[in-house]
């Protein structure tokens, strides 16, 4: 079975380009431009990685970060903001979180990120 | 205005220069060069963006433009405050550049009341995709930066549709129209009839009419063709506007107004509404060019989709006129051509031709029936299609995709480009397993550098040392170089990759790789050597690889999949709003378009900026007339020139004592390093050179200031310095040398500035030795120009160790060319020279001379 990821950011772009990137390295992958919506798939399906934007309208990515390791302790999170400081950093990290870019992210980076946390779960 | 008056005005309104001291100018002038290195490395960072290699979204693009507004503006303060507020017209510019590009972002087309309705090819600017429309922007393009050979002709521009719209009022009845579509109210075909009608019946505005038909009279025929915001340059219309041929002069404004109409046909709407594109302001160009009488005509596919892995592009060609080839209504000829020179052909067929159509000497077009004996005689000579493939690579190189080509081929033989766009593939192709087939092809370089620009090219190595190899330039080559020198610029579009010894992805010949998407590796140590001359070789940006011989499994992969991103509406408004940033059109200093007025993008600024920036720096006698606070050491040496050294922090050793200071005692590392090459032995010749006659009554006969941009004589031979930086004047005889120089560990701050000018003797005399200078100074990759007796040269971004050795060249140069004017009395006396001193300043430049 292809590993599940989920892609969480209110940019479409975030997600389509993350689809395709991480679909042309075989994993499964699903998109979320809405965070309240991925909040409710992830209450009823796993994920193998989760890629969350921090900041987004409603639901937030600590809000979808929490509710993942609440739920799920074998899954990986992967967050991404286009406001990184040091204080959203040290919270995240403290929630478990497996890594952390800062936007715009290098698409190698992303892929090697998510290779590591599939091979360290 | 009266002389009085203009005297009085100096004299009340001239800056108050006074009130900024000495220290704070210099402040100002590093203040600057941070922000113009920042400024370089957020275009350079847009640019990287736009490589495929990044995920970004629409907040990086806002926040980055906000950044470079800022910089931007503080940028030209300070040029304001060095230069005594002398460019204050710099600020109208960074508006004329950022408010479109702001505009850009809020997602609006930027149209102003000054653009025209109609404009000429020439004229044509190359940034305005939203006044000329994406085919003629295209076409723009290639014709000045590829120089493709595209019919004459001119624009009416999306300003004179709006004007159209305005004049009928027609901008609300489409805008419900549509949302009636939309809506679901209407049928998309109810919804286009009425838009259509509407825009036919509308009358074309009287200053608008006018200016079509006073471009139109010039020929009998046009072919006029749609040119929609997007169209060909982002997105693919292939057919869904119309195209008119052979239209008579007084017919195109008629013509035009079908054109626009076709802007709304069901499939035009349907098409804008699949790819998202109906929210946004619809508007057209339209393109009126020479109509070609063809002989020949087709499209060019620069890669076959169908079977990618054969490294093959396919023409189809028919006789005559070429309209049925896009509308599939003729049978074809089909070559299959290699896509690399000699573009041999690999299989063909021929079609029955038994008919074409031809341009009626009436207007309109005519269908003939063809000979029996020609039907299956190929439409196109074997160096016919040649032509064309090496075309379709060209355009497919610098559009960075496969490309689908119309040409034409005349009477005459020539071959005309009509139009290129984005070859769409009809269905997902495979991407071939590309670490298996790499892993069998020898690596040349792996893990070095730096990456400029993304992508992958392949290509003979072609090593570029001086300007002269740069005419030699093969298209196609693979760009090989010691420095990232601006004056690659030229071979930059030709090059199907870049690799560059040194260099920063930040500096200027990155940039400009960029706007042309060349694959770029800077900072490859070696690479000269590593590199044979004249070896296939492919780069691959990606994994920072150069492999021996042509990868085409990882070049097509290259072009195949990378096309995804290149779609999203963010990499487009990325692209747009970079032509508004990356493109450097001022060039030349000594150019009379070297203005404020002249600048066109953020980088035409900042280079301005720059510029004037150290030449305010090098004139220092008018800085000494404004400050006189200074105190000055005077260096103690066997060299006698009584250096002064104005120290601004740094440049002199603390405990130093009285007026005096030692070499030893200076703490500035650039004078210490042009020092070492002044005192060396035998540099410092004090011996007078016999003057002959007539150079002595050229000499008493000369007066001073005289010479072109010559500084005032002041008497004093000064050295402004830090730790860091030094700007030295010095006059020695009667000539002028000024040196700006910043030398630090990161190499994209450092510069050696070298300005040369007077010496008695006359000017035959001088000009010779502005030439032995230039050639000794080019030798050195230093860049040149001169003008009359004046040489100004200039030096960028090297390590610390290549800037060292350059300095103590030049001080061997400044002692040696004293006095040399005097001797040399012919052009062979220049040749003699220039081989002494080369030969002589070689060990001090560390062999970095090409040979």
């Amino acid at each position: 079975m292809a590993p599940k990821i989920i892609v969480i950011d209110d940019e479409p772009i975030v997600c389509q380009m993350s689809k395709r990137v991480l679909e042309q390295e075989g994993y499964q992958v699903e998109t979320y431009v809405d965070s309240r919506e991925a909040l409710e798939r992830i209450k009823t399906t796993p994920f193998d990685v989760v890629i969350t934007d921090l900041k987004m309208e409603n639901i937030s990515g600590m809000d979808i970060l929490k509710e993942v390791n609440q739920r799920y302790p074998g899954t990986r999170v992967i967050m991404l903001t286009a406001y990184a400081t040091l204080d959203t950093a040290i919270e995240a990290l403290r929630e478990r979180i497996y890594d952390f870019f800062p936007k715009p992210v290098k698409i190698e980076e992303l892929k090697k990120a998510v290779k590591r946390a599939l091979e360290t779960r | 205005m009266p002389d009085f008056l203009r005297h009085l005005w100096q004299k009340w309104f001239k800056p108050k220069e006074e009130l900024v001291s000495f220290a704070e100018v210099f402040e100002h002038f590093q203040a600057l060069l941070q922000d113009h290195q920042k400024i370089m490395e957020l275009i350079a960072d847009l640019g990287e963006k736009s490589g495929g290699d990044y995920i970004f979204d629409r907040k990086y693009l806002i926040d980055t433009v906000n950044d470079l507004h800022a910089l931007l503006l503080r940028l030209v303060k300070s040029l304001n405050l060095i230069s005594g507020n002398r460019y204050v017209e710099l600020y109208a510019a960074l508006d004329r550049i950022l408010l479109p590009l702001e505009a850009e972002l809020r997602g609006r087309l930027s149209l102003t009341e000054t653009m025209p309705y109609v404009i000429g090819f020439k004229d044509a600017p190359l940034d305005l995709p939203e006044l000329v429309g994406g085919k003629a922007e295209a076409l723009m393009e290639i014709h000045r930066r590829l120089q493709a050979p595209v019919p004459e002709g001119f624009i009416v521009t999306t300003r004179a549709y709006r004007r159209f719209l305005e004049y009928n009022r027609l901008d609300d009845r489409i805008h419900t129209w549509l949302e009636s579509w939309t809506s679901g109210e209407v049928e998309a075909m109810q919804a286009s009839r009425q838009i259509q009608y509407a825009l036919l019946a509308g009358v074309m505005p009287p200053e608008v009419g006018r200016e079509v038909r006073r471009e139109a009279q010039v020929r009998p025929f046009w072919a006029v063709r749609s040119s929609a915001a997007g169209e060909d340059s982002e997105l693919s219309f292939a057919g869904l506007h119309e195209t008119f041929l052979q239209v008579p002069a007084l017919g195109v404004v008629e013509v035009v107004k079908k054109v626009w109409a076709s802007l709304y046909s069901p499939r035009a709407l349907d098409y804008r509404r699949r790819v998202g594109l109906l929210a946004e302001e619809a508007a057209m160009a339209v393109l009126c060019q020479e109509v070609v009488a063809s002989r020949a005509s087709g499209v060019v596919h620069s890669l076959d989709l169908e079977a990618p892995e054969s490294d093959c592009l396919i023409i189809y060609a028919c006789r005559g006129l070429g309209r049925t080839v896009m509308e599939g209504k003729a049978d074809l000829d089909r070559f299959v051509v290699e896509r690399h020179p000699p573009f041999r052909i690999r299989t063909q067929s021929m079609a029955k031709k038994k008919s074409y159509r031809r341009v009626s000497a009436g207007g309109g077009e005519e269908e003939v029936a063809a000979p029996p004996e020609e039907w299956e005689r190929p439409a196109l000579e074997l160096q016919e299609v040649q032509a064309l493939a090496r075309w379709a690579v060209v355009l497919e190189r610098y559009f960075k995709r496969p490309q689908e080509t119309e040409w034409a081929v005349d009477d005459a033989g020539r071959i005309w480009i009509l139009q290129s766009r984005r070859l769409a593939s009809p269905t997902a192709v495979k991407a071939p397993d590309i670490c298996e087939t790499c892993a069998s092809y020898p690596i040349l370089i792996k893990d070095l550098g730096a990456v400029a620009h993304a992508g992958v090219g392949a290509g003979p190595v072609f090593v570029v040392s001086s300007d002269q190899d740069l005419d030699r330039f093969p298209d196609g080559a693979v760009l090989v170089t010691r420095y990232t020198a601006p004056w690659l610029a030229p071979a930059v579009p030709k090059a199907a990759a870049i690799v560059a010894e040194q260099g920063s992805p930040a500096g200027h010949l990155s940039t400009i790789a960029r706007e042309f998407r060349v694959p770029t590796l800077v900072g490859v140590e070696n690479a000269v050597a590593l590199l044979p001359q004249d070896q296939e070789i492919t780069v691959d940006t990606y994994n920072r690889s150069i492999y021996l011989g042509r990868v085409s499994e990882l070049l097509r992969y290259e072009l195949i999949q990378s096309a995804a991103f290149e779609d999203a509406p963010e990499f487009r408004l990325l692209r747009r709003i970079l032509k508004r940033i990356a493109p450097l059109n001022l060039t030349d200093p000594q150019d009379a378009g070297f203005t404020p007025e002249g600048c066109r993008s953020v980088h035409d600024v900042i280079r301005f900026v720059h510029e004037k920036a150290v030449e305010e720096l090098m004139d220092l006698p008018r800085f000494l007339k404004r400050f006189k606070e200074a105190r000055l050491w005077t260096l103690a040496s066997e060299v006698p020139i009584g250096l002064k050294i104005w120290d601004l922090g740094g440049g002199i050793s603390p405990e130093a004592r009285g007026g005096q200071v030692s070499i030893e005692e200076v703490r500035s590392q650039p004078l210490k390093s042009l020092w070492e090459g002044i005192t060396q032995p035998g540099v410092w010749s004090t011996e007078p050179v016999p003057v002959d006659f007539k150079g002595l009554m050229a000499s008493l006969t000369r007066t001073l200031g005289e010479g072109l941009a010559a500084p005032a004589y002041t008497g004093i031979n000064l050295a402004v310095v830090t730790e860091n930086y030094l700007n030295l004047h010095l006059k020695l005889g009667y000539h002028y040398n000024l040196i700006d120089v910043r030398l630090e560990d990161d190499p994209n701050r450092n510069h050696i500035y070298f300005r040369f000018v007077g010496g008695v003797t006359d000017l035959t005399r001088r000009s010779r030795r502005a030439r032995l200078l230039a050639d000794i100074l080019s030798r050195f990759h230093f860049k040149v120009d001169i003008k009359g007796d004046l040489v100004l040269a200039r030096v960028l971004h090297l390590p610390r160790e290549e800037m060292h050795r350059r300095l103590v060249a030049m001080g061997q140069l400044i002692g040696l060319t004293r006095q040399l004017d005097m001797q040399l009395k012919s052009d062979e006396d220049v040749a003699q020279f220039f081989e002494t001193f080369v030969k002589r300043l070689e060990p001090a430049a560390g062999g970095t001379s090409p040979s």
